[in-house]
């Protein structure tokens, strides 16, 4: 059986306008390519080896995303701050997967928001794990907090994109550390800012607005934990029914003092009567 | 994100502002608002982009933020360094001179960053001195860039530099009349451009140091 | 040198046969030949024998002296013209580094010349980054940190020399500080002296400048003083073309020459 299913043949997409019979095709082994027969006959030659260093393709960045999630949205109140962002992965228009956790907790002290590419955001979850195992391991007393991850994060955006091989996210970093709490954006450019409110995507223009109207009327300070959760429920039920790549379920986080906690994924109550009244084009 | 498909990578963004320095007789003055913007949103009200650095220069970048950020990140290695091998604090033209040596070492994928740089030189006076982003660089007794630079520029070249005006004394501004052209230059700015907005942050520096004001501006 | 390559030689001959008694021992370290072998090898009493032996080097270099003004620095070096067929102006043993530098050498004219071209480049590259002159002392340690890059090299950095340089510099130079002379050896180290010699005469002369040496001295009375303890260590008659300043041609020299 031959395992690589660019040697399994597909008839639909060998156009032989442009392909000649001993053009790669990504996922075969094509023996008789000149480049494979002259690299076989040097010794050590391998299959594995050939597929894990991929050195003889064309190197590959992400040009775009493919499997996306969308807004994050954050708040910051009275000894705390709140995320959100629902459990939808998107492929293109079609809601591929509906159970993505997008809130990622990392030490004890922060979370971390992502939107975008779904792949890029399991990359980033992998990479501060591995940065919390090592701050445990060293066991020298010191802890990362929202700033430290804030700071490794928008290092680690800028360093991709400087690479031009982004990471293609949108991330919002949330915690409370020393009774500092701390919200902070950081995108694919390395752009980052820090803010009393921050909403990726969609959120920039339908969450903010009630975020900031919210932060001005009741103003930080003053702002209970009640009083953030309902905001944030707004913004959410705002994005539901007007994003379509958004999904009733989702999950919010609550940094205090008294540390994190991140919802089960939950829905609100809609009401799409006014759905009724639309005609043509409108509203 | 938000079901839009960008199609090409560009590592580049714009995140506007506007920023200006004016060289006194023994001071000079840096200022910069602090509204960080991508499109028509607004990312933050406040984001600093001025910034003063350890050896008593005040470099105001404009642009893109993340270029910013990482250059000043660089300049304060730098700084570092040279006390460490040199065993005093590098001058601000020494530091003007570095700055454009950094710029143009990035001359093909370049830092998106229009500078400013403020200080006292080594014999008192104030300097400014003003930057592209792949560093030519002049020197100048008053300049300002970014998004609203265009609209400020003559503003201070008729208030700083009594340009056409006729039957004026020509001389340097002391400190007072300075902020007072500084403050309603940004105000004026705020009114026309949709980058400049939400605060004003002034430095000034004399032989003394380095102070800041911070200064609203309306918020729409 | 022909009984030093026969100890050595006695020496190989019992690392071959077996370990060493505690007598052979002793007489290896009374020897040194052990730890001649690396350039960068300590004895076990703590020291670079190829290093000590390289400012032992010095000491048969043409003399030069060094003096600290408060309104400049004098450096004045001995040229040994060897033979009345040799063309003076050849030896060249004083340079300038950059417009508020020079440099005087004794010892191997042409290790100097890596370390002159080392400190050219670090004088220029200062002025190319910060538009300002670099320090007397910055450029001092640039060409000391060269000096232990022998030998096999540290990790990432090249080595450029398979010895140590042997030579001994001293550079003078003006800048914000006011006027400076440095002393720096074959180890790397460096010091600041108001007045010092170097070379195959530096103990009479540096006695002499230690005894003559005034913080009043003016520039003509620096250089005067220089010649005066050049004069008394040489063993060739002083004239112009013996004695090479830097900035002065040789008629200015002969002309002071004769104001001693």
């Amino acid at each position: 059986m031959d395992h690589f299913p660019g040697n399994w043949g597909n008839p639909r997409s060998r156009d032989d306008t442009y392909l000649e019979s001993n053009d790669y095709l990504p996922g075969s082994i094509a023996q008789d390519h000149p480049r494979i027969r002259a690299e076989k006959t040097m010794s050590g030659f391998s299959c594995d080896e050939y597929i894990s260093n991929p050195s003889h393709m064309p190197r590959a960045h992400t040009q775009q995303p493919v499997v996306t999630g969308t807004s994050v949205i954050g708040i910051r109140f009275k000894g705390g701050v709140m995320l959100a962002a629902d459990n939808l992965a998107s492929y293109g228009s079609l809601a591929r997967f509906r159970d993505v956790e997008r809130l990622l907790k990392v030490g004890d002290y922060t979370v971390v928001g992502a939107s975008g590419d779904i792949s890029d955001l399991q990359y980033i979850q992998h990479m501060l794990v591995n940065l919390e195992t090592k701050e445990k391991y060293l066991d020298d007393g010191h802890s990362l907090g929202p700033k430290n991850v804030f700071e490794y994060m928008s290092r680690v955006m800028y360093g991709r994109r400087t690479k031009v091989n982004p990471l293609w996210n949108s991330l919002v970093i949330a915690g409370v550390k020393n009774n500092e709490s701390f919200l902070g954006f950081v995108d694919l450019q390395g752009t980052s800012y820090q803010s009393s409110t921050i909403a990726t995507g969609f959120g920039g223009h339908l969450a903010i607005p009630i975020l900031r109207k919210a932060v001005d009327q009741i103003g930080e300070e003053n702002m209970t934990e009640e009083q953030a959760k309902k905001i944030i429920e707004d913004c959410m039920r705002v994005l539901y029914y007007r994003d379509a790549r958004s999904l009733n379920k989702f999950q919010r986080a609550t940094i205090t003092a008294s540390g994190v906690t991140i919802t089960d994924p939950y829905s609100l109550e809609t009401d799409w009567s006014f759905a009724e009244k639309i005609r043509g084009y409108g509203a | 994100m938000g079901g839009n498909i960008e199609h090409r990578f560009s590592p580049y963004t714009d995140n506007g502002g506007t920023t200006l320095a004016i060289a006194g007789e023994d001071f000079c003055v840096v200022a910069g608002d602090t509204r960080q913007s991508e499109g028509y949103l607004i990312n933050a009200r406040y984001s600093p982009k001025v910034y003063h650095l350890k050896n008593n220069a005040v470099l105001a970048t404009g642009g893109m933020h993340a270029d910013g950020v990482a250059l000043v990140k660089r300049i304060g290695q730098n700084l570092d360094w040279y006390v460490h091998k040199h065993e005093k604090q590098m001058s601000a033209p020494a530091l003007a001179q570095m700055l454009s040596t950094i710029l143009y070492s990035k001359r093909f994928f370049p830092y998106y960053v229009w500078n400013t740089l403020g200080g006292l030189d080594e014999n008192g006076k104030g300097c400014v001195f003003s930057y592209d982003p792949v560093g030519n660089f002049e020197k100048q007794h008053w300049s300002c860039s970014g998004s609203a630079g265009h609209l400020i520029q003559p503003f201070l070249d008729n208030q700083i530099g009594h340009k056409h005006q006729s039957n004026v004394e020509h001389h340097l501004l002391p400190l007072d009349q300075v902020l007072k052209i500084v403050k309603d230059a940004f105000n004026g700015a705020t009114e026309r451009d949709i980058y400049t907005g939400d605060f004003v942050e002034i430095f000034i520096i004399t032989k003394d140091g380095v102070t800041v004001q911070k200064h609203d501006l309306k918020k729409d | 040198m022909s009984l030093r390559g026969c100890l050595l030689f006695w020496v190989f001959g019992l690392r071959g046969l077996c370990s060493l008694n505690q007598f052979q021992l002793n007489l290896l370290n009374l020897l040194r030949s052990e730890y001649d072998q690396g350039v960068n090898t300590f004895s076990p009493e703590g020291r670079l024998f190829q290093v000590e032996y390289a400012i032992e080097a010095i000491k048969l270099g043409s003399t030069a002296v060094g003096i600290q003004t408060a309104h400049g620095v004098v450096l004045a070096v001995e040229k040994r013209v060897t033979s009345t067929l040799l063309e003076p102006s050849s030896i060249e043993k004083i340079l300038e580094i950059d417009t508020h530098l020079g440099c005087a050498m004794s010892g191997l004219v042409a290790d100097w010349r890596t370390m002159i071209d080392h400190a050219r480049v670090e004088a220029q590259n200062h002025w190319f980054t910060y538009n300002e002159r670099i320090k007397v002392e910055s450029l001092t340690q640039a060409v000391c940190d060269l000096a232990l890059r022998f030998g096999e090299s540290a990790d990432g950095e090249d080595a450029i020399m398979s010895r140590p340089f042997g030579v001994a510099l001293l550079i003078g130079g003006v800048d914000e500080k006011g006027p400076q002379l440095f002393h720096a050896d074959p180890s790397g180290t460096f010091t600041r002296f108001d007045a010092k010699a170097i070379g195959s005469g530096s103990e009479g002369a540096q006695t002499e400048l230690q005894e003559q040496y005034h913080k009043s001295l003016t520039l003509r009375e620096a250089e005067l003083l220089a010649l005066k303890v050049l004069k008394q260590v040489m063993e060739e008659k002083l004239s112009g073309a013996n004695k090479g300043f830097r900035i002065l041609p040789e008629a200015e020299v002969n002309e002071l020459v004769a104001a001693m």
